[in-house]
């Protein structure tokens, strides 16, 4: 991860230097940008792989309750979800606007 | 693998991976009437389709009592909302919002299948205006169904000031209900399916250009099938999401309904 | 990096493709206010109508079955019941011959038994009677053996008139 920040921080003093600002600004967006959408994958991939892994275990234990077991298990995606997509949301505001 | 295509894209002189800026990708050109409010353009047109296309579905289906056809698919879509979101979220006397939760599937659905649909390959959704509106709506509505069940008074304290917490720490705690329950409730709702589609979009988008740049390099040529497959694989799964993301919204109305009839938080 | 400066170049006239644009506002909410009010008053009540319509039609099959099925389970258990009577009354009707049948054969047991012990009468009657005309008969003949054997014995003549009362005597009373 250092060696990515490092070339990142590289870029943006290359771009620095040419004197163009923008592209600096772009650079350093779309660097950051990166970063802020792995960081925020990773807590809700790890959250996501263990509810549906509970679940699946649920179901497997109750079949006849895997209908409801499966309702909750998307409600719960959905609510651990939003953490990544709001990281997507912040890489698509630092790469784009 | 990008550093090969990078070479690759040296080689023969600039042909290689170019990712079109996200303008290109989810603002499109006016039909009609641009620079003013009725601006119309492919957004517009798949609002528009996905208020059509259940239109004609539902008056083109029969209505007997032994179904067929297109009458199976409908009657599915009914009974999927009624059992899988109403039932499991509010109970039968969640039946009332049966008319709101349908629409919302509906919209929320067709509004993201044209993501994988030839000429449009481009969900409604993927733009924040329509996960807006139907967040606004859920937002009003369970506010609405809340002050109708509990009363002004009731709901606000049933959803502002949790039973159980001390004192001191109330003004605090009302403060957090107060944001993630009027706040980061149409937020997240509205977020989460912009965002998913959104994703699915540039991800397809992506593959997508991958593709022609692995046919245009031509020593990379022999990888065309796996991308081309890839590029597959991941049309099916946006199917998929885009089944997934209607019925969670539609869920997550109900399950808000849900807590804004009962009192006890 | 040809496309990291493209988006740069491109962010300064494009708007933050995360906000909502009005006339995209306008267009989703007409459709989906006009869709919300068609499914609620055009689309949905003839599937629902149809759909109740269904399940109640289906409800009404299964409770008819249902009752069937109990009507049938009730029948059954008469059939039963009936078939217990039947039992009964075989096995009465069976008891019936039989005592019928041994009373019977009692009576004719007893019947034979007389027959026989008639029979036997008869035949010791027979016997005696043939006995008497034996010993009847046979008294003159000893007699006259007597008569003669005394004769000898005594060297005497013993008339025969004199040893056939006795000869009589002892073959009427030989104890």
């Amino acid at each position: 991860m250092s060696v990515l920040a490092n070339t990142a921080a590289q870029a943006i003093e290359l771009a620095a230097e040419a004197g163009d600002a923008d592209a600096a600004k772009a650079t350093a967006g779309a660097s950051s940008a990166g970063f802020a959408y792995g960081l925020a994958a990773i807590g809700p991939g790890i959250g996501i792989g263990y509810l549906v892994g509970q679940a699946v275990q649920a179901m497997a234990r109750q079949p006849e309750a895997a209908g409801q077991v499966q309702t909750t298990m998307f409600l719960g995606i959905a609510f651990t979800e939003a953490l990544a997509l709001i990281g997507f949301v912040v890489f698509i505001l630092l790469k784009f606007a | 693998m990008n550093a090969l295509l990078l070479f690759a894209a040296e080689e023969e002189g600039g042909g290689g991976l170019e990712f079109p800026p996200i303008e290109n990708l989810v603002e499109w050109p006016a039909y009609f009437g641009e620079g003013t409010i009725f601006e119309f353009n492919k957004i517009g047109l798949i609002s528009l389709l996905a208020l059509i296309i259940p239109t004609i579905m539902f008056l083109a289906s029969k209505k007997e009592l032994v179904p067929s056809g297109l009458q199976n698919i409908v009657e599915s879509i009914v009974d999927f909302v009624d059992k899988q979101v109403i039932l499991s979220a509010i109970g039968p006397e969640g039946r009332k919002y049966m008319p709101l939760l349908l629409s919302i599937f509906l919209f929320v659905f067709f509004g993201n299948i044209f993501e994988v649909i030839p000429t449009f390959q481009m969900p409604a959704n993927a733009r924040m205006a329509n996960p807006l509106i139907l967040a606004l709506v859920a937002w009003v509505t369970f506010i609405a169904v809340g002050i109708k069940a509990q009363g002004f008074g009731g709901f606000m304290k049933s959803s502002l000031f949790p039973p159980g917490v001390p004192k001191a720490l109330m003004p605090l705690v009302s403060l957090i209900e107060f944001i993630s329950t009027f706040l980061l409730r149409p937020f997240g709702l509205a977020v989460r399916l912009f965002a998913n589609m959104l994703a699915g979009h540039i991800l397809l988008v992506t593959f997508g250009v991958l593709c022609i740049a692995v046919w245009k390099a031509s020593p990379l040529v022999i990888l065309e099938p796996l991308t081309f497959a890839t590029l597959v694989g991941l049309t099916g799964f946006e199917v998929m999401v885009s089944l997934i993301q209607a019925f969670v919204f539609s869920l997550l109305t109900a399950v808000y309904i849900s807590l804004s009839r009962s009192a006890h938080h | 990096m040809s496309f990291i400066l493209f988006a740069a170049e491109s962010t300064e006239e494009a708007a933050n493709p995360i906000l909502p644009v009005a006339n995209e506002i306008f267009w989703g909410a007409v459709a989906f206010f006009s869709l919300w009010a068609l499914v609620k008053f055009v689309l949905l009540p003839p599937v629902l109508k149809v759909m109740n319509e269904r399940d109640a039609r289906i409800q009404a099959d299964l409770d008819a079955a249902e009752v069937a099925r109990s009507r049938a389970g009730s029948a059954a258990s008469e059939v039963s019941d009936q078939l217990v009577d039947v039992r009964a009354e075989a096995a009465q009707v069976v008891d019936a011959a039989r005592a019928e049948a041994e009373a019977e054969r009692a009576t004719l047991i007893s019947a034979a038994e007389s027959d026989v012990a008639a029979l036997k009468a008869d035949a010791e009657a027979e016997i005696a009677e043939a006995r008497a005309a034996a010993m009847s008969g046979l008294g003159p003949q000893v007699a006259e053996l007597a008569a003669g054997a005394a004769s000898k014995v005594m060297d005497r003549q013993v008339p025969l008139s004199s040893a056939q009362p006795v000869v009589d005597r002892y073959l009427n009373n030989p104890n």
